[in-house]
């Protein structure tokens, strides 16, 4: 196994004595390969997750190995076979140019100069942005900026690649190449990677397999299209006469109600007889429409994260 | 891989140090304008002589003092740097440990600035016609006493992962420095001379003192010259120790990148 990440938990110490767990109990495996989406609302505890896989911050309990070698005690080596990209970092050295910030990562892990120039190019090559190897970092787009962090990651040739928000803030353009060049890295090269996002369409556009967090804990492991297909018989689809008023909507959302339009949600129900419940909460509302829908992972994501389910589709 | 590491250092230095010569320029102009001053000063306070050895010795220390202090503070300032630019996560998702990598770095700066430094005295030298008494023997203590400003250089850089900011500290560290290297601590009697032993580069200054004034030979030089080799040892195990207590700290508390 590529990467196993067994039963870690995490508290942070807070200023009055107390603490605050970040990550009560995370377990997943990781094959060659395959890409892993690690999803989660704000503050579920994924980023401290992949900082305790990149041996940033220390775990409390739990273990995380890296092709069978545990990273606790002298785990560099299982370090070494990692590569990240994480979020709000910059990642690189902006006075320097992408193939100086390659071989300069690239040397700090190991990699002869030599070997470290021909990857970056390659690496450069396959982003489309060998016609920038020569320009300083600071004067590329923060698109550009974030696919060369992407290739200093690489150069050592990790087997494991954690990517931490990768298209947060970039425009499409940008965000399609990241994605075309994780999917790349995953078919192509056999990297690992695990990818923490808060878009459902990346995630389920790039994904093998999904792990959803809520309050440091898993709440769903399973593959992609069998979370969505085997969720997908309880999804529906409801078109509304008018904008639902405030309490209804805060009814609606809490049930894990997605939104496409202001009078049209989706939402994923643990029984049949809720779909009658919805219909109460939306009461004296006229109703347009009714029905069975597919779901996709924004919807599950709502239904999971909202309506304080929890389950497990075996990948 | 050490080396190849090192070499990668080198490399960002000098790429970072040549991509702005404005920056290089006037650092390399500061440091020739303070040593000129030094002779100039030294010159027109002895009434138009040259001090001699007296010169020797202030030049020896004043070079010894801002090598320590770029060491010192690279690494202060460069950890707080990097953490404030996002870069030392990076860095530190890595088969070396970032210890190892901030002592290369110190490794890197030093050898630049031992550079910059021979260049502005070789300068002022040929412009004066002044010379330097500096035999090969005072190289050990400069050495020593270089490594005990990367002992100190990781305390600060502890200090600077705890608090994130240490800018004022490192102000206050340079006149504290300057105390320390340029008192004869060597020369104190009875049990006060303990105090040489154990102050950041007491015995190195001590040792470098009684060379840059032309003695090779002199009273317990043997001894003060081992002391110089404790004090190095004890310095750099020190900081070594405690920036390693302060990472792991940093880590429990998840706060590495934070700044």
């Amino acid at each position: 196994m590529l990467l196993e990440v067994d039963h870690v938990a995490k508290r942070y110490r807070k200023r009055d004595g107390g603490e605050v767990p970040a990550v009560r109990d995370v377990s997943f495996t990781l094959e060659s390969g395959r890409i892993l989406a690690f999803l989660g609302p704000n503050g579920a505890g994924k980023t401290t997750t992949i900082k305790m896989i990149a041996g940033l911050v220390r775990m409390d309990g739990g273990d995380v190995r890296i092709e069978g070698r545990s990273i606790k005690g002298s785990g560099r080596v299982a370090i070494g076979r990692l590569g990240a990209v994480l979020e709000g970092s910059r990642n690189l050295y902006w006075r320097l140019t992408p193939l100086e910030n390659i071989e300069y990562f690239a040397g700090i892990r190991g990699v002869p100069r030599a070997r470290a120039r021909e990857r970056g190019m390659r690496l450069l090559r396959l982003c489309g942005l060998e016609g920038k190897a020569g320009e300083t970092v600071q004067h590329l787009s923060r698109g550009m900026q974030q696919l060369v962090a992407i290739c200093s990651a690489l150069v050592h040739e990790p087997r494991i690649l954690l990517l931490d928000e990768p298209t947060l803030g970039l425009d499409l353009d940008a965000a399609d190449r990241i994605q075309a060049q994780v999917a790349r890295l995953a078919r192509e090269e056999g990297v690992g990677i695990v990818l923490t996002t808060h878009q459902m369409d990346v995630a389920e556009h790039l994904s093998d397999e999904v792990v959803l967090l809520r309050e440091g804990a898993v709440v769903l492991h399973g593959l992609t299209q069998e979370v969505t297909r085997r969720l997908g018989g309880d999804s529906y689809r409801f078109e509304l006469e008018r904008e639902p008023g405030q309490e209804q909507l805060a009814r609606l959302t809490g049930r894990g109600a997605l939104f496409d339009s202001p009078r049209s949600f989706r939402l994923l129900l643990r029984e049949p007889r809720d779909f009658y419940a919805v219909l109460r909460d939306i009461e004296p509302i006229g109703v347009l429409g009714a029905g069975r829908d597919t779901a996709d992972l924004a919807t599950v994501f709502r239904h999971y994260v909202g309506n304080g389910a929890d389950g497990e589709v075996q990948p | 891989m050490i080396w190849t590491a090192l070499q990668a250092e080198l490399r960002r230095e000098l790429t970072q140090m040549l991509r702005y010569p404005t920056e290089l320029l006037s650092e390399a102009l500061v440091t020739g304008i303070i040593f000129y001053g030094i002779f100039l000063g030294s010159s027109y306070m002895a009434g138009g002589s040259i001090l001699g050895s007296r010169l020797s010795e202030i030049i020896v220390g004043y070079a010894l003092w801002t090598l320590m202090l770029g060491a010192i503070g690279n690494m202060g300032w460069g950890i707080s740097m990097e953490a404030q630019n996002g870069t030392l996560e990076q860095v530190c998702v890595g088969p070396l440990s970032l210890r190892a990598i901030f002592a290369l770095r110190s490794l890197a700066n030093l050898l630049y600035d031992l550079l910059l430094t021979a260049m502005a005295l070789l300068l002022i030298i040929v412009l004066t016609g002044h010379r330097i008494d500096f035999s090969l023997l005072e190289i050990v203590p400069f050495i020593l006493g270089i490594a005990v400003s990367i002992g100190i250089g990781y305390l600060v850089a502890s200090v600077t992962v705890l608090v994130k900011r240490s800018n004022q500290f490192l102000n206050l560290l340079q006149f504290l420095l300057l105390f320390l290297v340029m008192t004869p601590f060597t020369d104190l009697k009875g049990p006060l001379r303990f105090i040489a032993v154990i102050v950041p580069a007491g015995p190195q200054m001590g040792v470098l003192r009684h060379l840059a004034i032309g003695q090779s030979r002199f009273p317990g030089e043997a001894m003060w010259l081992l002391l110089a080799v404790v004090n190095a040892l004890l310095w750099t195990f020190a900081g070594y120790v405690a920036y390693g207590r302060v990472h792991e700290l940093a880590r429990s508390r998840g706060s590495l990148g934070h700044y």
